[in-house]
């Protein structure tokens, strides 16, 4: 019974983490601004941050790791490694109810990690031939959409494990894909800056389907990362052009430009729950809290020595 | 020395001795395995009880040369030593640490039903309520009145946050604080590569934090003092050095004082985040920099012109030419090059000169310096300047070849023997000649000049009694 109440009251936390070149993973109190811990990640830098569905973990992807650090504890070395990969892990994710783990690696492999076995495992992998850059999730829990450096964008059906791919843009890298909430739409970005978006189509009994809806020109310089919002009413793309811009799927326009002198390279970025704030993780070493209505910096993150290249964050509803 | 009345010690320290004295190494075979203690109560018959437990301490120690908690007593763990143990700490660490690795030899294995209950397709639902507000929102609404810390960029120092680069700590006295904090140290950690400025940024980032209604200026105002334990803060000493990095300064109390003023400058790396610091007082503190670089300046001119004494005292003896008019006898200026140099002043006229004026003729004149008495310019119009040099006569060698060149109405013609010429030329370069060639006469100090003096003063002399007779 206490067991229970524990998760209870973990699920209703929020919790937000970051990472980056300082080699230290911080968990901030999002309402003061306040650094709660500093964990160290002392192998590589942290290519990418994700917070675990039951908020008992965050993962880190680093140079041929994976490592776990307990939220709920206060020990400040990993709990759990995962290893095997060749090269840098750049993006992971999580099953929607932590049956597993899928990771993407330069060294050209998705893997899925079982969570629940903890012995040496390799229950599904696959080689795009090309160092990946970006892996997502479709919100069916059963198709991932691997994007890579080639500019490829690969679809692996995990239950028949099938593939195939859809090429935007020739040779241009593909730096980040996004599938919104309701698997309705998918968009990409590249090292262009050119976003791309999908209209994906399928039913329960067949794969899904990728028709090509729109593209535009999002920023002018590397955009980093895409993402949508929880209502799957915004997207919001992050680039090397140092701002953040959140556009409208209705139309497609540019709905507000984020950026503040000094930012430098925006790498991540994380909506709240009720899409009203949208969190930055940018190269001058600070995570920002932005309010989209009104492009107003509500909190600013500081204590990260060096730049901050990714970000976790899961929000609660009250 | 009741320590030598105990046999059994003088034999473990004898043979404690042999062993570490020998560097064969023999010793320590022949001896270490054998166990002594057996001889312990056949030696040491009478143990004194106060001692028996020490003696018992003080025999694993065996040696009176040698004793552990001293340097020499232990050997200096190498290299390869204190790898193991950080390999070994590590392997602790990977103890408690799960691994997961990855086989790809059992890719595949799992049989199909395990597949089916891992990778089941969901319908894609909103996972979040909509229209509800996040946990998020409703925290930042419920702190919308907190006050923004302005230390905040400076949260970046703070050692705590920080795992793995060098910090530093400090026992921090807030001597600006009421009196029940005022005594109770603030315990700060700080990386290592921070400035003193950062140091006082970050304190003031913790001050704020837990008394937010306490008035603080900007880190300039305030200054780091070396402090006693016991909270005394040594305010005769300056303050540690703002610039300065943490790690330079070995002290780990130091108290923060509050300063009227802000003590120091900054660049404009620092300059950026103190918007808030009034405008009136960033005047004063350019004033002050302003000052101190005319102050600065003004030093070196004056180094300078020290530097220049002294090189045109060096030089003055070096030949130099230079390009003036003489003024003859019958006022006609001739263009001649006067050549000075240690011992002797040459008048060479430059040709082709206009052979008409037949009168302006100015003939070669070399006057050796002993027989130099005087130089003075004696008038300075806007365009040129006169200057007069006086020379004795009656010098031997230096008796000038050519007495047209003289004019016979000298104000010094009481004592006959002195003459002179005039030459006319440029201010600087009149002034240049003058300077040069009285540093000469100086340095030498001739007969001719003492002469010349002493006649002049006698003059003087001559005209105040005639004055007063008057």
């Amino acid at each position: 019974m206490t067991m229970y109440e524990d998760n209870q009251s973990d699920k209703d936390q929020i919790v937000l983490a970051s990472g980056g070149y300082d080699h230290s993973i911080k968990i901030w109190e999002t309402h003061t601004g306040l650094c709660q811990r500093t964990v160290q990640h002392v192998d590589s830098q942290v290519n990418a941050l994700e917070i675990t569905p039951d908020k008992q973990f965050v993962a880190a992807a680093s140079y041929q790791h994976i490592y776990m650090y307990d939220l709920g504890s206060n020990n400040p070395s990993p709990v759990i490694n995962f290893e095997g990969a060749a090269k840098n892990i750049t993006d992971i994710g999580f099953q929607q109810d932590g049956k597993w783990m899928y990771s993407g690696g330069e060294d050209c492999k998705a893997r899925i990690w079982d969570l629940k076995e903890s012995q040496t495992q390799a229950p599904r992998c696959y080689y795009t031939g090309n160092p990946i850059t970006s892996v997502c999730l479709h919100p069916n829990q059963v198709e991932l959409f691997i994007g890579d450096q080639n500019g490829v964008v690969h679809r692996w059906d995990l239950k028949t494990d099938q593939t195939d791919q859809i090429i935007p843009e020739q040779d241009t890298m593909v730096l980040d894909i996004a599938i919104d909430p309701l698997g309705q739409y998918m968009a990409c970005v590249n090292s262009k800056g050119r976003c791309y978006l999908w209209e994906l189509q399928g039913s329960f009994d067949e794969p899904t389907k990728v028709k090509p809806k729109f593209k535009f020109d999002a920023h002018n310089k590397y955009a980093l990362k895409v993402l949508f919002s929880h209502d799957s009413q915004l997207l919001a793309t992050t680039s090397a052009d140092q701002t953040v811009k959140i556009w409208a799927m209705r139309d497609y326009s540019l709905i507000a430009e984020l950026k503040q002198e000094s930012q430098r390279w925006v790498w991540d970025a994380a909506f709240s729950a009720d899409d009203q704030y949208i969190f930055s993780a940018s190269s001058d070493g600070l995570v920002r809290l932005w309010n989209v209505k009104n492009e107003n910096i509500e909190r600013e993150y500081s204590g990260h020595q060096k730049a901050v290249t990714a970000l976790a964050f899961r929000d609660a509803t009250c | 020395m009741a320590l030598y009345d105990n046999k059994y010690w003088l034999l473990s320290h004898i043979r404690n001795s042999f062993i570490s004295s020998d560097d064969t190494g023999m010793c320590e075979i022949v001896m270490s395995g054998e166990d002594i203690s057996h001889l312990k109560t056949q030696l040491d018959k009478y143990p004194d009880p106060e001692l028996s437990e020490d003696s018992d301490d003080g025999l694993s120690i065996e040696s009176g040369d040698l004793s552990f908690g001293m340097d020499f007593g232990m050997r200096a763990r190498t290299n390869t030593a204190a790898r193991i143990e950080k390999i070994e700490q590590a392997k602790k660490k990977a103890a408690k640490m799960k691994l997961i690795k990855w086989d790809s030899k059992k890719a595949g294995s799992n049989n199909d039903s395990n597949w089916d209950s891992m990778f089941e397709k969901v319908d894609p639902k909103i996972t979040v309520q909509m229209g509800k507000k996040s946990l998020l929102s409703q925290k930042l609404e419920e702190c919308t009145n907190l006050p923004k810390n302005p230390y905040m960029m400076y949260a970046k120092f703070d050692g705590l946050a920080q795992v793995n680069v060098p910090t530093r700590r400090y026992k921090i006295l807030l001597t600006m604080l009421e009196n029940e904090y005022k005594n109770a140290p603030l315990d700060i950690s700080c990386i290592a590569t921070a400035k003193i400025m950062d140091l006082i940024g970050l304190i003031l980032f913790y001050v704020r934090n837990r008394h937010a209604n306490l008035v603080l200026h900007p880190p300039t105002h305030y200054g780091l003092y070396i402090t006693e334990e016991d909270g005394e803060v040594y305010r005769d000493l300056p303050p540690l050095d703002a610039k300065e990095c943490v790690a330079k300064f070995g002290f780990n109390c130091l108290g923060l004082v509050e300063h009227k003023e802000p003590v120091v400058s900054f660049d404009d790396s620092h300059k950026q985040g103190e918007d808030n610091e009034k405008p009136e007082t960033a005047g004063r503190m350019k004033t002050i920099k302003e000052f101190s670089k005319t102050e600065e300046t003004k030093q070196i001119t004056t180094d300078l012109e020290v530097m220049a004494v002294h090189k045109k005292a060096m030089e003055a003896p070096l030949y130099q030419s230079y390009q003036v008019n003489i003024v003859t006898k019958m006022r006609s200026r001739v263009e001649i090059h006067l050549g000075i140099s240690g011992d002797k002043i040459e008048i060479d006229p430059i040709h082709p000169q206009s052979s008409k004026f037949t009168l302006n003729k100015q003939k070669p004149v070399s006057c050796h310096m002993d027989s130099v008495a005087w130089c003075e310019i004696t008038e300075s119009r806007n365009s040129k300047t006169s200057f007069r040099v006086f020379y004795s006569n009656s010098y031997g060698s230096g008796k000038p070849v050519n007495d047209k060149a003289v004019t016979s109405f000298s104000p010094l013609q009481a004592s006959a023997s002195f003459k002179h010429f005039d030459f006319e030329a440029d201010l600087s370069i009149a002034e240049e000649i003058v300077g040069k060639i009285n540093l000469i006469l100086e340095l030498r100090s001739s007969q001719s000049r003492k002469e010349y003096l002493a006649a002049r003063e006698r003059k003087q002399y001559k005209r105040k009694s005639f004055n007063i007779a008057k």
